[in-house]
């Protein structure tokens, strides 16, 4: 697969940075600020919101599968070592579990606004709650792996390839 | 670029206060020595780059539904091919409030990132891939994060002028002057995060083990 890209630069990428970073943008403030405006729309009785809502599920869900096209690729590139090696693994099961919930929500919601784009059952707020939880822990193990282990970052592919790690 | 300004300051006789400058032995960030990590911050994971998914994530969205609902003319045929029901203000609701959460979120992600700022130590000798050193990066990053900060504001300012008052009773709720603006502004936060980036993956800004590194430790030891 090496082969098709363009030659690793000293990010061990064959781009600039890491774009999976960029796109998970989307994912995350999309999913969580869905959870919040179905909140405040339930709380303040504003339907308007869950349209709102409605399209950024929608996006967050177009944007997690791009998310993992480009966290495949960088994760296979991203050489972990010691402990981030299960949290690299934890944090691509769960990102590919994510995208399943995701799509379920999203099929789901698309039924409820059919249906009565006016109101929302409490139990729709409920799995809300469940998706907020999973973004935060996957946003938490991605954060691991740049923060703590410096994953793709200069100074630990130089180490890496200096074969001090 | 601040590079020739710098020079001046720092390296010619220009004005004697500031050749003769030095920086202390004893830099105030050692007060706080005992309470910070290997990453130089009180806690593991920093703030900063969390809030800006935020920032940059409802800008961008917003923006983007702006657009569609400024084209509803052009796409409504897809979106009834697609057996997707949409209305032309839910778009434009989309742009409103999610440039409102936008507004809020970046006051704290700018707070944020200039409390992870002063306790910042990039890796010395470094010169990022556009060719910037740590402290000109930084500079660069800070003041145009607090201009980033005021262009959102005044943005949502001119968004709601638009949705309350100028097009109130009109179908496309933006001017196109206000979608070139905002995509021009795309432009600088995509050159602004990379700045952001550079600060974290070149110079190990906030990072333990590019920390760790630097500080001449084996992370086969030190991070396990």
């Amino acid at each position: 697969m090496q082969g098709l890209l363009p030659p690793l630069n000293d990010h061990n990428l064959p781009w600039m940075d890491t774009i999976h970073p960029i796109i998970v943008h989307f994912v995350i403030a999309m999913a969580i600020i869905s959870v919040i405006f179905d909140l405040i729309g339930v709380l303040t009785r504003k339907p308007q919101l869950f349209e709102v809502s409605f399209w950024n599920l929608l996006f967050a869900t177009v944007a997690i599968f791009v998310a993992i096209i480009f966290g495949q690729v960088e994760a296979g590139l991203a050489e972990p070592y010691g402990a981030a090696r299960s949290i690299l693994d934890l944090h691509s099961t769960i990102g590919w579990s994510l995208a399943g919930v995701l799509s379920l929500l999203t099929g789901w919601r698309y039924v409820l606004r059919s249906r009565d784009p006016q109101s929302l059952p409490l139990s729709f707020l409920a799995a809300g709650g469940v998706l907020a939880t999973l973004v935060v822990v996957q946003v938490t193990l991605g954060n691991q792996l740049i923060w703590v282990y410096g994953l793709h970052t200069v100074p630990v592919v130089a180490a890496q390839r200096a074969g001090l790690v | 670029m601040l590079s020739p300004l710098l020079l001046m300051a720092g390296g010619s006789p220009l004005h004697p206060l500031l050749a003769t400058a030095v920086v202390p032995a004893d830099s105030p960030i050692s007060q706080l020595v005992p309470s910070l990590g290997a990453n130089d911050l009180p806690y593991a994971l920093p703030i900063h780059p969390n809030l800006v998914h935020f920032t940059i994530g409802l800008f961008v969205i917003a923006i983007a539904f702006d657009i569609a609902g400024a084209l509803y003319p052009v796409e409504k045929r897809v979106f009834r091919f697609l057996a997707l029901p949409i209305t032309r203000s839910g778009f434009h609701d989309v742009g409103w409030y999610n440039l409102l959460a936008c507004a809020i979120v970046t006051f704290f992600t700018v707070a944020a990132g200039f409390f992870e700022m002063l306790l910042a130590v990039p890796i010395a000798g470094v010169t990022s891939t556009i060719g910037l050193q740590s402290m000109e990066t930084m500079l660069w990053h800070g003041v145009g994060g607090v201009v980033i900060l005021l262009v959102i504001v005044l943005m949502t300012v001119w968004r709601g002028y638009q949705r309350f008052v100028w097009r109130k009773d009109l179908g496309r709720q933006v001017q196109w002057l206000y979608l070139l603006v905002a995509m021009g502004i795309f432009l600088v936060i995509g050159l602004h995060g990379t700045l952001g980036a550079e600060l974290a993956a070149e110079f190990g800004v906030h990072i333990t083990a590019d920390q760790l590194l630097a500080s001449g430790q084996n992370l086969r030891d030190a991070l396990p």
